[in-house]
């Protein structure tokens, strides 16, 4: 379990004692694609959305498939990626992004999606690439935005505040094609990106005004 | 989270808690709220059913909904609040895909219903009264009015009475209306339900609120306003169930807002409410409502009450 503290929840989460009891309610929805011997994986974190592509890789490798999938992992610098060594121990390949250049490439996780990308399809175009991401919902539209024109199957793994992670009180609602919308909970959190309404890249200069 | 479920058929109450309300016989006070259950069946395998008095399940409106933009709801002191938009699945889709499960589930169904225009109403009243396995009808008259501007069809004693008698007329089961708490006098609405023939009021929903988010500009909400429910409003739902049965208008109440034990569930009687229904706390954790009746049997024991109808307006008359 990884979590961060964000909030009043997580907070009490983190201060909780070794040896706390606490209840859970789980697991609940979908989860990612088993890994296959047919598909390359690039598997995309975006900070703390690292747990469930590290688990996703862990199924790979315990399946002797590790090198069907490789890690491409983003954050805003070197202290804040985690499970590097682990990652490691699993002989995972993996491509490291952050923001101020302290660990792998300088920049986002999607700009190392995209040379991924162009590197694969160059070096073997009949290999078939998937994309498995959690992250920031900005990061997920950005590799959605990616992945929709060059046709790969793309899964995002969402976040939502959400009252019950049952299906009942209807408050994760994302708006998806093949109804109004979709929940969190019930129908997701992994998506296919094909079926949510991606929205268009946002305006910087336009979101930085009052 | 509560222990193990309880065993219905082996589980023996203290007390007596069968309760009349209504016009239905329930095995326990206790049933869970429209919108916080579903249609019953997500809860399997969370709670025993039988267990509970009743449930009442997700507003049905003639035609399905698909609710409104995200985001719906948002945390706040003591509570919450939505803007689901009344999303269902609609009186066919309910009548084939919901009901097979509820006729079986063991606990009494009350169907929560709505319209956008009166003759909505009386339309999906009539349908779903004729369906085998809905015990009785609760009104949901915290709708927009389309046709008188979108004002609320339960603010208006005049026009909830025409309501209730035009949807009474064509409902041979059991009906209930489930009140607004967003009016100046909830006596009054609740005089128009027992004038016009309601078998009892639900009371109350959520209250209109809103939140903000100080450092965007933005309402947490995508509507903006939302309806509050949870504990933030146990004391202004006590107050309202207290003064309508105060008005001896000889119509039973379901107590609602913000019960999470059992001693809850008993103020609410003490208040005056002959049943009690259980909201937000089902989702905090789904056995809510069954750890309640075993809560309000423990009450019971240890203040040697030995049939729980005695509670029902009990309430002493000074502090």
């Amino acid at each position: 379990m990884l979590a961060k503290a964000v909030g009043r929840g997580t907070r009490l989460l983190e201060s909780s004692p070794l040896g706390t009891r606490v209840a859970v309610l789980g697991p609940l929805g979908t989860s990612f694609p088993d890994p296959s011997p047919e598909t390359l994986d690039l598997l995309v974190a975006g900070g703390v959305g690292l747990p469930p592509l590290f688990m996703q890789a862990e199924r790979a490798a315990r399946q002797g498939m590790v090198d069907n999938c490789e890690m491409l992992y983003g954050g805003r610098n070197a202290h804040d990626l985690l499970l590097l060594g682990e990652m490691h121990a699993l002989g995972l390949r993996s491509h490291l992004a952050t923001e101020d250049g302290s660990a792998g490439r300088r920049g986002r996780v999607t700009a190392e999606l995209e040379a991924r990308i162009d590197h694969h399809r160059g070096s073997n175009p009949g290999a078939k690439l998937r994309i498995l991401a959690c992250g920031p919902r900005e990061m997920l539209w950005a590799v959605a935005r990616i992945a929709e024109p060059l046709g790969i199957e793309c899964y995002l793994s969402m976040e939502e505040r959400m009252a019950c992670g049952i299906g009942v009180c209807l408050g994760c609602a994302v708006p998806a094609r093949s109804r109004p919308f979709r929940y969190m909970c019930s129908d997701g959190p992994v998506f296919l990106a094909s079926d949510l309404v991606i929205p268009p890249a946002m305006d910087r200069t336009a979101e930085a005004a009052p | 989270m509560s222990d193990a479920p309880l065993n219905a058929s082996t589980w023996e109450p203290h007390a007596a808690l069968a309760v009349h309300c209504g016009g239905i016989d329930f095995c326990n006070p206790v049933l869970t709220a429209s919108g916080t259950f579903g249609y019953g069946k997500e809860f399997e395998g969370l709670i025993s059913l039988p267990a509970l008095g009743g449930l009442v399940t997700k507003g049905i409106s003639p035609q399905p909904r698909f609710g409104n933009p995200a985001p719906r709801i948002c945390e706040t002191a003591s509570g919450m609040l939505n803007s689901i938009g009344l999303e269902n699945v609609g009186v066919d889709g309910f009548a084939e895909h919901k009901l097979p499960f509820l006729r079986a589930c063991g606990t009494k169904v009350l169907v929560n219903f709505f319209g956008t225009t009166f003759d909505d109403y009386v339309e999906c009243g009539a349908r779903l009264a004729q369906l085998e396995g809905v015990d009785g009808l609760e009104m949901n008259v915290s709708c927009p009015n389309i046709k008188a501007g979108g004002i609320e069809f339960g603010r208006d004693p005049r026009v909830l009475g025409d309501l209730v008698r035009a949807c009474r007329k064509v409902i041979a089961k059991p009906l209930w209306v489930k009140l607004t708490p967003n009016t100046s006098d909830i006596v009054e609405l609740a005089r128009a339900c027992a004038g016009n023939g309601a078998d009892a009021v639900s009371i109350i929903n959520t209250i209109t609120g809103m939140a903000i988010d100080a450092r965007t500009r933005r309402p947490k909400l995508a509507t903006i306003f939302g309806g509050l429910s949870g504990p933030a409003i146990k004391p202004i739902a006590l107050r309202m169930v207290c003064q309508v049965h105060r008005a001896g208008l000889g119509i039973p109440i379901c107590g609602i807002g913000g019960i999470q034990d059992g001693t809850d569930a008993i103020e609410f009687m003490l208040a005056g409410a002959n049943t009690v229904q259980v909201g937000t706390q089902n989702f905090i954790d789904p056995a809510s409502a069954e750890r309640i009746v075993r809560e309000i049997d423990d009450f019971c024991r240890q203040n040697a009450i030995s049939d729980v109808r005695e509670l029902v307006g009990a309430l002493k008359p000074e502090a």
